[in-house]
C-alpha cells in the first residue's frame, strides 16, 4: 500500500486567521483604489508602493501562507516539521505589512521596522518549509517547485529589507539597483512558481483531470527560474541585454504554463461551471492579457501599458486564482473539522453546500467587472472609470469577506 | 466459501460518499475489487481519484467501517492501488452525466 501524507488538515483555528486577515486586506486594497488619480499613476510614487505592499503582503502572501499550512503535506506527502509555527507567522506578517504600508505613506523611518518584522515572519515560514522538505525522500517536479520558490522568497525578502533600509536612509545605495531583483524574486520566483507547482496538483484534483504530460510545467518552471536569476544578475551588474533575455524567457515560461492549464481545462471530465471554475477561467484569461499588454509595453514603451499589465497580474490573475481556491480550501477545512467525525452517524453536508451561492457569485461578477474597468481606467487615464472600477471592486471584495465568514461559520 | 459476495460488499461500501463530488465510491468507480473468506476476513482493493487526496486516510477508514457493519465480519483490509490509474471512464453513467463528462 502506498502511504500518503498523514497530517493533511492542521487545526482550522491555526489557518482561519490567515484567511480572515487576507480577505480583509483584499477589501482594503480595493478601497484604496479610490485614492488614486488615474491621470498621474506611476510605479515610483510612495502611494503606489504602499498599495502594492498592502495587496501583495496583506492579501496574496497572507492567503498563500495560510493555504500552504494545509497544502504542504498534500504536495510534499510528509507531515509538517512544526505546523504550530504558523501561529506566529500571521500576526508578524500583519504587523509588518501595516508598518510597511504606513511607512511608505507617512514615515519612511517605519520601513526598516516593517521590513524586519516581515523578514522574521517569512524566515519562519521559509525555515519551516525547508525543514519539512528534509523529510522528503524523493523530489517530484511539484516538490521541486516548493523548494525553488521558497529559495527565491528567501533572497527576495533579503533584497527587500536592504531596500527598506536604504529607503529610510539607514543604508546608502541606489534602491533601483535592487528593485528588479526584489520584484522578480518575490513575484516571478515565489508567487508565480508557487502557483505553477500548486495549481498542477489542485486544478486536476478539483476537475478530475488525468493523463496529461508535465513537460510544459517543467519547461515553464525552468525558464521562469532562470529568468529570475538572470534579472537578479542583470540588476546587480547592470547588464541590460541579460534583462531583456530574462523577460523573453519569463514570457515563454508563462505561455508554456498556460498551455498545460489549457490542456487540463479541455480534457477535464468535471465540466460544471461553479464559482471555482469561473474564477479560474477569469484568472487565466487575465494572465493571457498580461502577456499581450506586457508585450505591447516592450514594443511601444508606454508606462500605462506596464501599469495595466501589473494591475491585471495582481487583481486579475493572482486575486481570482486565490479567491477561487478559497471556495475549495475553506469548505474542506471546516468540513474536515466539524463534519468528518459525523460521517456514518448522521447526514453531513457536501463541500459544495458550504459555499454561499449569492455572495460568491456577487464577488465573481462585481470583482471581474471592477478589474476590467480599472484596466480601462489605467489605459485611458480616466478617473471616472477608476472610481467606477473601485466601486465594483469594493462591493466584490465585501461579498468575498462575507463568503469567507459564511464558510468559516457554517453549521 | 465466501461469507459475502462481491456485490454485497460493494453495496455496503456504496454508503461511503466522496464529499467533494457528492457521489459514492462505488459509482465513482474507485472500488476495484472486494472479497471475503468464510471466516469473515474481507479484502477491499480500491483507488482514489488523485494521489494528493487530502481525505486519503479518512476515506479508507470510512470504507473499513462501512464493511465492518456487515454481520460477522472479523477483519477488513483496505488496499489502495494506483494501477490502473482511475479515470472518469470507470465511473457510472449517472456520475459522468452529472459532471458533464457524458
Amino acid at each position: 500500500m502506498v502511504k500518503i501524507s498523514q497530517d493533511f488538515a492542521p487545526p482550522f483555528k491555526l489557518i482561519a486567521p490567515f484567511f480572515i486577515v487576507g480577505s480583509l486586506f483584499y477589501f482594503f486594497s480595493s478601497f484604496y483604489l479610490f485614492f488614486f488619480d488615474a491621470t498621474m499613476l506611476s510605479f515610483a510614487e510612495p502611494k503606489m508602493l504602499a498599495f502594492v505592499h498592502l495587496f501583495l503582503l496583506g492579501f496574496v502572501m497572507m492567503i498563500i501562507f495560510g493555504a500552504m499550512a494545509q497544502l504542504v503535506p498534500v504536495v510534499l506527502e510528509v507531515g509538517h516539521f512544526g505546523v504550530e509555527l504558523f501561529y506566529a507567522i500571521w500576526p508578524l506578517l500583519l504587523i509588518g505589512s501595516l508598518l510597511m504600508v504606513f511607512g511608505f505613506l507617512y514615515s519612511p523611518a517605519l520601513l526598516p521596522y516593517g521590513g524586519v518584522v516581515v523578514l522574521i515572519s517569512m524566515m519562519i515560514f521559509v525555515g519551516e518549509i525547508f525543514l519539512t522538505m528534509f523529510k522528503v525522500e524523493k523530489l517530484t517536479l511539484v516538490m521541486s517547485s516548493v523548494l525553488i520558490s521558497n529559495t527565491f522568497l528567501f533572497f527576495g525578502i533579503i533584497f527587500g529589507l536592504l531596500m527598506a533600509l536604504a529607503y529610510a536612509g539607514t543604508l546608502s545605495f541606489d534602491i533601483n539597483v535592487l528593485l528588479k531583483a526584489h520584484v522578480y524574486s518575490v513575484i516571478g520566483g515565489y508567487i508565480v512558481i508557487t502557483i505553477m507547482g500548486l495549481s498542477i496538483v489542485l486544478v486536476p484534483m478539483f476537475t478530475l483531470s488525468h493523463s496529461f504530460s508535465l513537460k510544459p510545467l517543467e519547461i515553464g518552471m525552468t525558464l521562469m527560474s532562470v529568468a529570475v536569476v538572470f534579472v537578479i544578475i542583470s540588476s546587480l551588474f547592470n547588464i541590460s541585454w541579460l534583462a531583456y533575455l530574462a523577460y523573453a524567457m519569463a514570457f515563454v515560461a508563462m505561455i508554456s504554463y498556460f498551455y498545460l492549464i489549457y490542456v487540463i481545462y479541455k480534457t477535464r471530465p468535471r465540466k460544471e461551471n461553479d464559482v471555482y471554475a469561473l474564477s479560474l477561467m477569469f484568472s487565466y484569461s487575465a494572465m493571457l492579457f498580461v502577456l499581450v499588454i506586457g508585450a505591447l509595453y516592450f514594443l511601444v514603451g508606454k508606462e500605462s501599458y506596464l501599469l495595466a499589465a501589473a494591475w491585471l497580474l495582481f487583481f486579475g490573475f493572482f486575486a481570482f486564482l486565490i479567491t477561487g481556491h478559497i471556495y475549495k480550501i475553506i469548505p474542506f477545512l471546516v468540513w474536515f473539522e466539524k463534519f468528518s467525525p459525523l460521517v456514518g452517524k448522521q447526514k453531513v453536508p457536501m463541500l459544495a453546500d458550504m459555499v454561499p451561492y449569492k455572495s460568491s457569485q456577487a464577488q465573481l461578477i462585481y470583482s471581474a467587472t471592477g478589474v476590467l474597468l480599472v484596466t480601462a481606467a489605467i489605459l485611458l487615464g480616466s478617473n471616472l472609470l477608476m472610481g467606477a472600477g473601485a466601486s465594483f471592486l469594493v462591493i466584490g471584495s465585501l461579498a468575498f469577506v462575507r463568503s469567507v465568514f459564511y464558510m468559516i461559520n457554517f453549521k | 466459501m465466501a461469507m459475502y459476495t462481491k456485490e454485497e460488499l460493494f453495496k455496503a461500501i456504496s454508503t461511503v460518499i466522496d464529499p467533494e463530488v457528492g457521489f459514492n465510491l462505488v459509482e465513482m468507480g474507485l472500488i476495484y475489487d472486494a472479497s471475503s473468506d468464510d471466516e469473515g476476513n474481507v479484502k477491499v482493493t480500491m483507488t482514489l481519484s488523485t494521489k494528493a487526496c487530502p481525505l486519503h486516510q479518512m476515506i479508507l477508514q470510512w470504507v473499513k467501517e462501512a464493511v465492518e457493519k456487515l454481520p460477522n465480519v472479523k477483519d477488513v483490509d483496505v488496499e489502495v492501488v494506483w494501477e490502473p490509474e482511475w479515470n472518469i471512464s470507470m465511473a457510472d453513467d449517472n456520475v459522468k452525466k452529472a459532471l458533464g463528462a457524458l
